[in-house]
């Protein structure tokens, strides 16, 4: 979609500000000690006084999600406050055990950052964001209806199991101009959240959600009121959701109608955004009584800064400047962290990295997506399986590539060895278990193989000696077969030497 | 055996000593209970059942040779906003009925620990919101000195439950006078430690940072044991704070010597001379003044200013807006009363706030929503809380020159059942002298000086008899200076003695 929408003569400007809430990595949930890891469990399994909000339970703050959440702001390029305090955001659902929120609001503990993306038309941009701030999660509803919703449902049933998970929101302003900008900004923001260890954010499991605030300036100067879309957990349905409103919006302001400003929820099975049942309630605040408020020290800040690690940008840009890789492999490897340390150790013990990126952007993606979709498939584990659970160590692997380069070991064999080496073999015992021996094959074991395959193919022979093979193509095939009788573990050159002189002979 | 004369240290040393058992205590105490309870209507729940089996627990630890507690065998009674696994817990309301938590409150895990047995869950103003017991959905609480008269609140089924002997301690909740002025009402001793000495977990808040769990007692030295207890680090209350271990301890052995308050630096508030005070109270304030003088202490006056002209207002803001959030949870969703009736999300929230919150209670809310609205939270709650930062600052200002104010509690004695049903306003008022120390979190003593009429137990005391009733005052000190308010106090009792045991209706 274009960021201009014609309608007669009138365009239309997007104007989108983007609040991203995302689930941040802790062990336990963000004012209790229950479990913040409970995807297959029975619901309500993973809740307490604290998290229930029972009569006389008091919230504890957990202190992994300041630190989380302050990671997660500096990989934002945001600046960190010292003293921050916890609200009470007073509002009644079902599923909000204390009928109030505790939240950081208007005093959040990151603010002022960016994050740069392309602009639709390939250029620079950077989108400013407001403020990152901590929140505990709600429970969750599920409605007896069949299909889930509440609308003809009997009964509702409330599961806590999320009640208290440690979330931060992250809050952008209106600097983006395309529904295309705002799904590469909130891929952007993903990569690096997961990049520094502060979030997961797998949408599936709803670690990541979106709300888009949208509205259009027409070239005639009016505005169209602010829209705020609610429930979008998808980049494909927070990209349709923003088209949509956009195209809702421009219509209504090319028909002279007005805009009201209003609450939408993404319908995702029918692609439409529908106005929500007015929230009446005003959004209350106190200062949360149980909390102290909240103070960083100087040091944990610096600590913290300590830990955050390179980015992916840094990262491509290095890739691209000191390692001489192309723009496009750069950025399949910088993509996770997992992945563009595997390459980067790799490279440092020695390996090549031209063909690192090779293997790793083909060999190790491949092996981690297979061995991915098989644990999903057996349900064992659903965690994303990172490159360093690999059996093939990136020391390991560097060792291999050298002996590439080096002529010793052919391409074909290599493949071989490496998927020897994934199950768990050492480089030495899977070179042999792959049939190669250490220095290639012995000259003379080469030659027997020579005189071998041409005895085996006396009409190849013929046709050569006719001076038939202009283009030397029968001679690569003879080559090929003593490859693939050496299991590739003979160097070309050599065995292209090896035939030349014992087809020299037959022709004496 | 008259168990239920004792105190907390009598019991616990005979018990420990095997001179008699926790269960001969207990039972003892429960038939004293069971004979007033008619009358007062101090409790909520009898635990006789779950009480029984402690006592005999303890019993048993001892006849093993194991080490038994402090309080080993001393029946205690909880004020009913204290959660207790297994036992209805209903803060006084009907929104809470038949509520059994799935948890302690700290300050029960740690009496229980020390050998503490659960007598009963003490009747209070609906989740403490009141000055009389009487919001109570379970009817008002009579005082064990008048039965016509109020025991005071929110804490009055605890004050009177001590008072009338049912046991030598029980726990209160003090969010603006809710331990101190139930304890003067009903003759005994009663401390609002300093915010953060005790923990909260398990307390049904009110106005979390004003309220704070404190002891009733008949004698110092049981005050001084139960806050050796209770005064604990708890990590699951984030504003309970670290202090080390105070020692609480006492100069026993001394009861009857010459009174010794020399260094002791004591003031009078200068802006509260001009409140009227019902001649009992004045008669008790002038008699301390010299027995203190009297005992070598410097005494002095101060100023306080903002607290006597802004204290009110900005404590009901706050504790208003505090309440409102707090009681945001009873939405009959997960506990407590239900209803199958609702034919909407809405009307199911509406029907059981609508039934199961008293009418105070609801004033309350509805004061809280309308004070913290965006439009008008600037101007009410935010400026409350910047007037309390200066109530403190003026405390502490104060505080650098006395060791301690005394004032009295109330300005009036125990007004009758019913009394000021019609008249919110005037309980309001009453609080001027207790509701400041919560704003400031300072630790308030109330103490018995003796009783309104002339045969109390001071020669002399007071110069103007009336009906009897018991006449309190209280010690108000810096933070964290709770041992040097009993120390205080315990040298008075040389004079004043020890608050007597009201007959309680039999």
């Amino acid at each position: 979609m274009s960021d201009k929408t014609s309608g007669d003569a009138l365009t239309f400007t997007p104007v989108i500000g983007i609040e991203i809430h995302i689930q941040l990595k802790t062990k336990s949930k963000i004012f209790c000690s229950c479990s913040a890891d409970y995807t297959h469990d029975a619901p309500n399994s993973h809740i307490c006084p604290v998290c229930m909000g029972l009569p006389g339970s008091m919230p504890v703050l957990n202190e992994t999600v300041v630190q989380q959440g302050m990671l997660a702001g500096m990989a934002l390029n945001c600046g960190i406050q010292p003293t921050t305090y916890f609200f009470r955001k007073s509002y009644y659902y079902p599923d909000l055990p204390k009928g109030h929120q505790i939240t950081q609001s208007d005093l959040p503990i990151a603010e002022k950052g960016y994050l740069m993306i392309k602009d639709d038309a390939g250029n620079p941009k950077r989108i400013r964001i407001t403020r990152l701030h901590l929140e505990e999660d709600v429970g969750k509803l599920h409605h007896s209806a069949a299909d889930g919703r509440l609308e003809g449902a009997a009964t509702s049933y409330v599961d806590y199991n999320r009640s208290g998970l440690p979330l931060a929101e992250i809050v952008s302003e209106p600097d983006i101009s395309s529904a295309r900008e705002a799904v590469e900004y909130a891929t952007a923001l993903r990569r690096r959240v997961r990049y520094c260890g502060a979030s997961d954010a797998d949408l599936e499991k709803g670690m990541m959600r979106f709300d888009a605030n949208v509205s259009v300036k027409c070239s005639d100067g009016r505005w169209g009121r602010r829209v705020e879309v609610k429930n979008m957990n998808s980049f494909r349905a927070l990209e349709r959701a923003i088209e949509y409103e956009v195209k809702r919006q421009s219509k209504i302001l090319t028909e002279g109608g007005e805009v009201l400003q209003e609450t939408r929820h993404w319908n995702d099975a029918k692609e439409t955004t529908m106005a929500s049942r007015v929230k009446e309630f005003y959004r209350k605040f106190i200062v949360e009584p149980d909390l102290p408020p909240l103070v960083v020290s100087p040091e944990w800040v610096e600590n913290t800064r300590a830990a955050l690690p390179e980015m992916p940008d840094e990262k491509l840009r290095r890739y691209v400047e000191e390692w001489g890789l192309s723009e496009v492999d750069a950025a399949i490897l910088a993509d996770s962290r997992d992945v563009a340390q595997y390459f980067e150790a790799c490279v440092t013990a020695g390996a090549n990295p031209a063909r690192a990126s090779n293997w790793v952007r083909t060999e190790i993606l491949r092996t981690l997506n297979e061995r991915q979709n098989q644990r999903q498939n057996e349900r064992q584990n659903d965690k994303q399986m990172g490159a360093e659970e690999l059996a093939v160590k990136p020391e390991a692997l560097a060792e291999l590539l050298i002996r590439v380069d080096g002529g010793k070991i052919s391409t074909t064999l290599a493949k071989s060895v490496f998927e020897n080496m994934l199950e768990g073999l050492s480089l030495d015992e899977a070179l042999t278990k792959s049939g190669a021996s250490e220095g290639g094959v012995k000259a003379d074991v080469l030659s027997d193989l020579a005189r071998a395959t041409l005895a085996a193919n006396p009409d190849v022979i013929e046709e050569i000696k006719a001076g038939k093979d202009v283009k030397g193509k029968k001679l690569k095939f003879l080559q090929g077969l003593v490859m693939r009788e050496t299991k590739g573990q003979a160097r070309p050159e050599e065995v292209a030497a090896v035939i030349e002189a014992a087809i020299k002979v037959l022709l004496k | 055996m008259e168990f239920h004369a004792l105190g907390v240290h009598e019991i616990a040393a005979g018990v420990r000593a095997k001179k008699f058992t926790a269960l001969d205590v207990f039972n003892e105490c429960l038939d004293r209970t069971i004979a007033c309870e008619s009358k007062l209507s101090a409790l909520i729940t009898v635990t006789a059942d779950s009480g029984r089996a402690q006592a005999r627990e303890v019993d048993a630890g001892i006849a093993r040779g194991e080490e038994m507690g402090l309080l080993a065998g001393v029946p205690v009674i909880l004020k009913d906003n204290m959660c207790t696994h297994g036992i209805r817990t209903t803060a006084g309301s009907r929104i809470l009925g038949y509520w059994s938590p799935p948890y302690d409150a700290t300050v029960w895990r740690l009496l229980s620990s020390e050998g503490a047995v659960l007598l009963g869950k003490a009747n209070m103003d609906e989740f403490a919101m009141g000055n009389t017991t009487g919001t109570s959905a379970f009817g008002p609480t009579a005082n064990p000195w008048d039965l016509s008269r109020v025991p005071g609140g929110s804490s009055g089924g605890s004050a009177a439950s001590v008072a009338a002997a049912y046991t030598p301690l029980a726990l209160g909740s003090d969010t603006g006078g809710s331990i101190r002025q139930p304890a003067s009402y009903c003759g005994i001793y009663g401390l609002k430690p300093t915010y953060g000495l005790v923990s909260r977990y398990g307390l049904i808040a009110y106005g979390s940072s004003l309220d704070q769990i404190g002891p009733f007692t008949r004698d110092l030295e049981d005050m001084a044991l139960a806050m050796q207890i209770l005064a604990h680090h708890d990590l699951k209350d984030s504003t309970s704070v670290a202090k080390g271990n105070i020692d609480f301890s006492l100069p026993m052995g001394d009861k009857n010597g010459n009174v010794n308050l020399k260094g002791k630096r004591i003031a009078l508030v200068k802006d509260f001379q001009d409140f009227t005070l019902d001649p009992p109270i004045a008669d008790a304030m002038r008699r301390v003044l010299r027995v203190m003088e009297e005992g070598g202490a410097e005494i002095s006056e101060v100023s306080l200013p903002t607290v006597a002209r802004y204290a009110v207002a900005c404590y009901y803001a706050i504790a208003a807006s505090e309440a409102h959030t707090n009681l945001a949870r009873y939405d009959g969703v997960r506990y407590g009363l239900m209803v199958n009736t609702a034919t909407s999300l809405k009307d199911m929230f509406e029907q059981v706030r609508s039934q199961g919150f008293g009418s105070e209670v609801k004033s309350r809310i509805i004061a809280g929503t309308c004070l913290t609205e965006p439009v008008r939270s600037e101007e009410y709650y935010v400026a409350a809380t910047r007037v309390r930062t200066l109530i403190a600052a003026e405390f502490g200002k104060a505080f650098e020159k006395v060791d301690a104010i005394l004032q009295p509690v109330t300005p009036s004695l125990p007004e009758k059942i019913g009394e000021s049903d019609e008249d919110a306003m005037k309980g309001y008022e009453s609080d001027l002298y207790t509701l400041p120390v919560n704003m400031a979190g300072l630790p308030g003593l109330s103490f018995c000086t003796g009783y309104a009429r002339d045969s109390g137990p001071v020669p002399g005391f007071p110069s103007e008899p009336t009906s009897g009733l018991p006449v309190g005052l209280q010690l108000v000190g810096p933070r964290w200076s709770d041992k040097n308010l009993l120390d205080i106090a315990f040298e008075l009792q040389k004079v004043l003695g020890a608050p007597q045991i009201a007959r309680g209706g039999i």
